[in-house]
């Protein structure tokens, strides 16, 4: 059974079975960056400005999500809301999937922004205050583009790790990429082949992406960063 | 409390917590040894050896942990030449290990490096030779922004630890979920999913989050 060579036609073969879990991955984990990147503009904001009860009650959140194994996470989500006493929760596997990345980086990047928002200088903000901006106005127009960007680097990171982690969705069955090569080696027997593919794949995938926001961040970086 | 969580609450943390902090104890330690080798390494300026490690580096760091695991348990036997088949429990370990140590070589080359290089004059001056003055004064200078990332490694760790369930290592969330079917099975409908999911969750977290606090007071204060 052991394979004496490496079989390069199977994974040309496959090749069309991998692209089919690549887009799911590269799908939950575009959701999963943009939600997560939303949360932690609003929360990390709330965070930052102090806001009452909503503070307090993201960095319970943080805290929580910051502290528990993401794959416990995702089967609680999918394991135990169905079960919640009075009340069951069902969701699809899609929503299981996007919902349980989201709300991990969405932890992360309220660290990052709130660390962002609160290093805007705080005389810049008095300086929108002192024009008439508003607290609304001054958040949108000074502390937002100045603190997003001193957050930047530090959001890489999670963006990335979101990424990496749609892979433990396929502990609950959900065909992502990581999910396709389990199925496909557990057909074939092929593992080194599946999972050098597999491992291939991630690499290419995670690197491009580095590299993308890479260049990003430099295009959007403050003036005396760059 | 109900009859059913004595039993549970027993095989989750003398089975389950148990192997959870034996894989996490292994790859904890591994990952610092072999992270702050590695990393020391990479400060020498001599470029295939620079691009090794940072290949290292860049592929462990770059690859899901499960993904490491799955190569690692399942693809290693299969590899021809090397035919390795690692038990379940040590396939986790390495894996953590792999990933754990690229963390700890990139924290390390970045702290080795902040050391100001008159701290590596004084030491040549005094006769150490490259091993020794590393050793002796560069790394415990370093150690103090190392400490750290090193706490928040192990609460990271024993999280990850949570992915050996997928191989079969019955550590804590794989008991809690063995618990689950076992009490389905014995009680019918009346499941206890969702008391045991969120004590899985209360209790990484009670774990986990001292060390982050210790890590950011570490950092507040040595850094």
């Amino acid at each position: 059974m052991l394979a004496a060579n490496f079989d390069w036609q199977f994974i040309w073969d496959h090749l069309p079975d991998f692209w089919e879990g690549l887009k799911q991955t590269l799908k939950v984990a575009g959701i999963g960056i943009a939600g997560s990147l939303a949360i932690g503009i609003v929360l990390g904001a709330a965070r930052a400005h102090r806001v009452p009860v909503v503070s307090w009650l993201a960095a319970t959140y943080v805290e929580v999500i910051r502290n528990t194994p993401i794959l416990v996470q995702i089967f609680f989500i999918a394991g135990a809301l169905p079960h919640f006493p009075g009340h069951p929760i069902r969701l699809e596997p899609f929503t299981i999937a996007w919902l349980a990345v989201v709300i991990w980086g969405g932890a992360y990047n309220t660290e990052n922004f709130r660390a962002g928002f609160e290093a805007v200088p705080y005389r810049y903000r008095e300086a929108g205050l002192a024009l008439g901006l508003g607290r609304l106005g001054t958040f949108f127009n000074v502390t937002l583009p100045i603190g997003a960007r001193i957050a930047l680097p530090s959001t890489i990171n999670t963006n990335v790790s979101v990424l990496k982690n749609t892979s433990l969705l396929t502990a609950i069955g959900f065909a992502e990429l990581t999910n396709t090569a389990y199925s496909l080696e557990s057909e074939s027997f092929k593992a080194t082949e599946v999972y050098f593919a597999l491992g291939v794949t991630y690499l290419i995938v995670v690197w491009t992406l580095s590299l993308l926001i890479r260049v990003v961040e430099r295009r959007l970086a403050l003036p005396e960063a760059r | 409390m109900p009859d059913w969580v004595d039993p549970v609450a027993h095989y989750m943390l003398h089975e389950g917590l148990k192997n959870t902090l034996r894989i996490a104890v292994f790859a904890v330690a591994g990952s610092t040894v072999i992270g702050i080798l590695l990393g020391t390494l990479m400060t020498i300026r001599f470029r295939p050896l620079e691009w090794l490690l940072r290949l290292y580096v860049e592929v462990w760091r770059g690859l899901p942990i499960i993904v490491t695991i799955f190569l690692v348990y399942y693809a290693l036997p299969t590899t021809p030449y090397v035919h390795y088949r690692f038990g379940a429990f040590t396939g986790a370990a390495v894996g953590l290990t792999l990933w754990g140590s690229a963390q700890v070589a990139e924290a390390t080359r970045g702290a080795v490096q902040s050391i100001p290089r008159e701290q590596h004059e004084a030491a040549g001056a005094l006769g150490f030779g490259w091993i020794g003055r590393h050793l002796f004064v560069i790394l415990p200078q370093a150690l103090r922004r190392l400490l750290p990332p090193l706490v928040s490694l192990i609460a990271n760790i024993i999280q990850n630890t949570t992915i050996a369930s997928l191989i079969g290592v019955t550590e804590l969330l794989a008991t809690g979920q063995r618990s689950i079917e076992r009490l389905q099975f014995e009680v019918g409908a009346n499941s206890h999913a969702f008391a045991i999911y969120t004590a899985l969750l209360a209790a990484f977290f009670c774990i986990s989050f001292p060390l982050t606090r210790l890590a950011s007071f570490l950092e507040r204060r040595l850094v």
